[in-house]
Formats: structure tokens, C-alpha cells, sequence
């Protein structure tokens, strides 16, 4: 049977073993005695007699333990290169994988949000003195599209210089009503609740808007802004 | 006819098992926010309640203690309210002296993708986020069973 990249690495080994010579076997010996999932290989000859592939190989000196060929240094190097190689190519189709994933999502994202219909609503963050965010509802043309709720880890995030892209979604040419409202705790830990609106045109082209938590020092307030991306 | 219509849902099949979780964000009755997916990596347990279930009050107990013997091993559990009345999810909530966290889900929105059909019903999922055992009743027997399953899970 052909070696697979997929195949159990101990199990390769073992198959690898079994098509080499006298030491090999008796690798594959030791291997049998110690592995559970040996016992479905089918059996193969005893000790003493040598395998049918090691007919032109002089047999092992009967005076050597098998153990001492089996764990020499000589014996880990030559095994090394083969599971390096299968490392490399387990890696490499891990690769392919996540590159094959990553084109699936571009392609599946391109198909339901075409670049003419497709509004985009990003959501960031800045120092975070004065509000701490709960929730955003998020509503256009008065009709809500997402409702959020933010745990701890999510606002660590943004406040670490995240930017979180809140909503994704199809809105046909023509004029638009944006409203976002945020919850959550603000000054002096009262509960906040404010919001933000914004009229925006939507061309032939994607449409991208910001909605921007920020401190505004003077007032010792936060403040809401909604950014148009041009 | 009652015993029969628990026992029959006790042994229907729960079409979630062996899949993945359904991710969810919800409020916690007292405290921050709760996504089931930032728990990737713990055993996690959710208990689904009401007010108005009598043996959830036992059975959160009950998750509690397991808790408190499990958390160092990974184990993460969180009770689930879905109330209509969100008030009194909130008072049954506090009334409850347990250590983690009781979610409320007035919208019965994470009740509805975990295909809750009765009370107290309890839902384990293991450390890659997948759905391993349902029990849907709470008595000594499947206490005994959910100490089980929750041990397998943590010892995986």
C-alpha cells in the first residue's frame, strides 16, 4: 500500500519498516510488542526465521539484542529525515487549507455583498475614559440590522486600537438613514445611553462608515461620531 | 401519561450532539457581558432554567458544586434564564446563591438554536466547542450521569 501524507505517522513508520531490511524488522518487532494498534497488522514471521524481504541480506548476528539496534543513534537518524519530510508536507497542507479557506470566504463574501450594493459599518474605539460600551443597535432606514452586545475581552480589544467590523450588508443607490445607538455605563458609572445619526448617499460603489467612540476632554463626556469613508 | 411524556422526551435524540455549539452573546443578570465562543478550550456546561421550574433550583446547586470542584480542571458553567419576564429572571437569578454566571434570554433566542424542550435541561460541551451530552430532567440518577459525562469531557 502507498504512503499517504495523511496517514498516522506511527502507523507509516511501521509500514516504511516493514519494506526495509533485518534492522527494520526488527524495529517493526519492537513496534508490534508495544503498540496496541499493531495488532491490526497482519502477523508476520517469527524471530528467529529472516523476512522474506532480507533474502539476499546475511541475517543479524543471533548473539546481538534486538534491542541494541533497535534504539542506536544510527537507527534515529536514519528515521528523522522521513518524519521531518512528513512534518513538512502535514505543514504545507495545512497551508493550502487555511489559503483555499481564505479565497472560499473572498468569493462567498464578493457574491452575497457585491462591491455595487455593499455597505459596510465599522465600529473603533479611543481611550475609553468616560464610557464604558455595553451594547450598540444599529438601524437603517429605521429599521434595525444588528443589535450587538460587547463582553469585556471585545472592548479590551478596541480600546486596545481594534477596529471591529460591526455590520456587512446590501443596500441598493440611493439615499440613507444611519442611526446607532450605544449603551453602557458613563461617567461616574451611571448607565449611558446615546445616539448618533447620519444621512449618507450610497453610490454605485461598496459604502463604508465609522462609527467612533471618543473622550471628549473639555466636557469630561464621551462623544459619538459617525464617519463617512469617501 | 405524564411519566410517559418525560420519559419519552428524556430519550428522544438531540439533533445537536456531535455538533458544533451555536455561538451566543448575552447579559448576565449581575456582572459583564457573556460570549460562549471565548470559552473555546474549557469544558463548558449550560443549564437552561425558568423561574418558574422546580427542579431548577436543586439542579443549580447541584452545577454549582460541580463547579467548585472542576473549575481548576477547565470547567466553565453558566445558567440560562429564558423567562419571558425579565424582572423576575433577574430576581430568581439573585436568589440563587451560585458562583457563575446566570445569563438571561428574555428573546429565548439561544433557547430556540439549543433546541430547548424542557426544564431544567442541561447541555455539555467539550473543550473544541462541540455539543457531547444533553440531560433533560434532574434527579440522583442523572446527577450521577452528568458527573460521568462531565469527567470524561474534562479528562479528554
Amino acid at each position: 500500500m502507498p504512503y499517504s501524507p495523511l496517514m498516522n505517522p506511527a502507523v507509516a513508520r511501521r509500514r516504511r519498516a516493514a519494506h526495509a531490511g533485518a534492522p527494520a524488522g526488527l524495529l517493526l518487532l519492537l513496534a508490534l510488542a508495544v503498540t496496541p494498534l499493531a495488532l491490526a497488522v497482519p502477523p508476520v514471521a517469527p524471530a528467529t526465521a529472516p523476512p522474506a524481504s532480507t533474502a539476499g541480506v546475511p541475517p543479524a548476528d543471533a548473539t546481538t539484542p534486538p534491542a541494541a539496534s533497535a534504539g542506536t543513534p544510527a537507527a534515529d537518524a536514519a528515521e528523522n529525515p522521513d518524519t521531518r519530510g512528513l512534518d513538512t508536507e502535514v505543514q504545507g497542507l495545512k497551508k493550502d487549507a487555511v489559503d483555499l479557506n481564505k479565497d472560499l470566504f473572498i468569493l462567498e463574501e464578493e457574491l452575497l455583498f457585491p462591491a455595487n450594493t455593499q455597505v459596510a459599518v465599522f465600529l473603533s474605539m479611543d481611550v475609553g475614559n468616560f464610557f464604558a460600551l455595553d451594547s450598540v443597535q444599529l438601524r437603517i432606514d429605521d429599521k434595525e440590522v444588528i443589535n450587538y452586545l460587547y463582553t469585556p475581552r471585545e472592548v479590551q480589544a478596541l480600546l486596545k486600537g481594534g477596529v471591529q467590523r460591526l455590520y456587512l450588508g446590501n443596500l441598493k443607490v440611493g439615499r440613507h438613514e444611519l442611526v446607532a445607538y450605544f449603551n453602557g455605563q458613563g461617567p461616574n458609572d451611571r448607565p449611558y445611553k446615546r445616539g448618533a445619526t447620519i444621512r449618507f448617499e450610497k453610490g454605485v460603489g461598496a459604502k463604508y462608515l465609522e462609527l467612533k467612540i471618543d473622550d471628549r476632554q473639555q466636557k469630561l463626556q464621551p462623544e459619538f461620531v459617525i464617519k463617512d469613508w469617501e | 401519561m405524564v411519566c410517559a411524556v418525560v420519559l419519552a422526551l428524556a430519550q428522544a435524540p438531540y439533533a445537536l450532539i456531535g455538533r458544533a455549539a451555536p455561538d451566543f452573546t448575552l447579559r448576565a443578570a449581575a456582572g459583564a457581558n457573556v460570549r460562549l465562543g471565548e470559552h473555546r478550550g474549557e469544558v463548558v456546561v449550560l443549564s437552561f432554567w425558568s423561574g418558574g421550574c422546580g427542579a431548577c433550583r436543586p439542579q443549580l446547586a447541584a452545577l454549582d458544586r460541580s463547579l467548585a470542584t472542576y473549575a481548576s480542571a477547565g470547567l466553565a458553567v453558566f445558567g440560562i434564564g429564558v423567562d419571558d419576564d425579565p424582572i423576575r429572571a433577574r430576581e430568581f437569578a439573585q436568589h440563587q446563591r451560585v458562583s457563575f454566571p446566570m445569563l438571561l434570554d428574555p428573546q429565548k433566542s439561544v433557547g430556540r438554536a439549543f433546541e430547548v424542550d424542557n426544564l431544567p435541561m442541561t447541555v455539555l460541551i467539550d473543550r473544541s466547542g462541540t455539543v457531547r451530552y444533553v440531560l433533560r430532567d434532574f434527579s440522583a440518577s442523572s446527577n450521577e450521569i452528568y458527573f460521568r459525562q462531565l469527567r470524561a469531557l474534562l479528562n479528554e
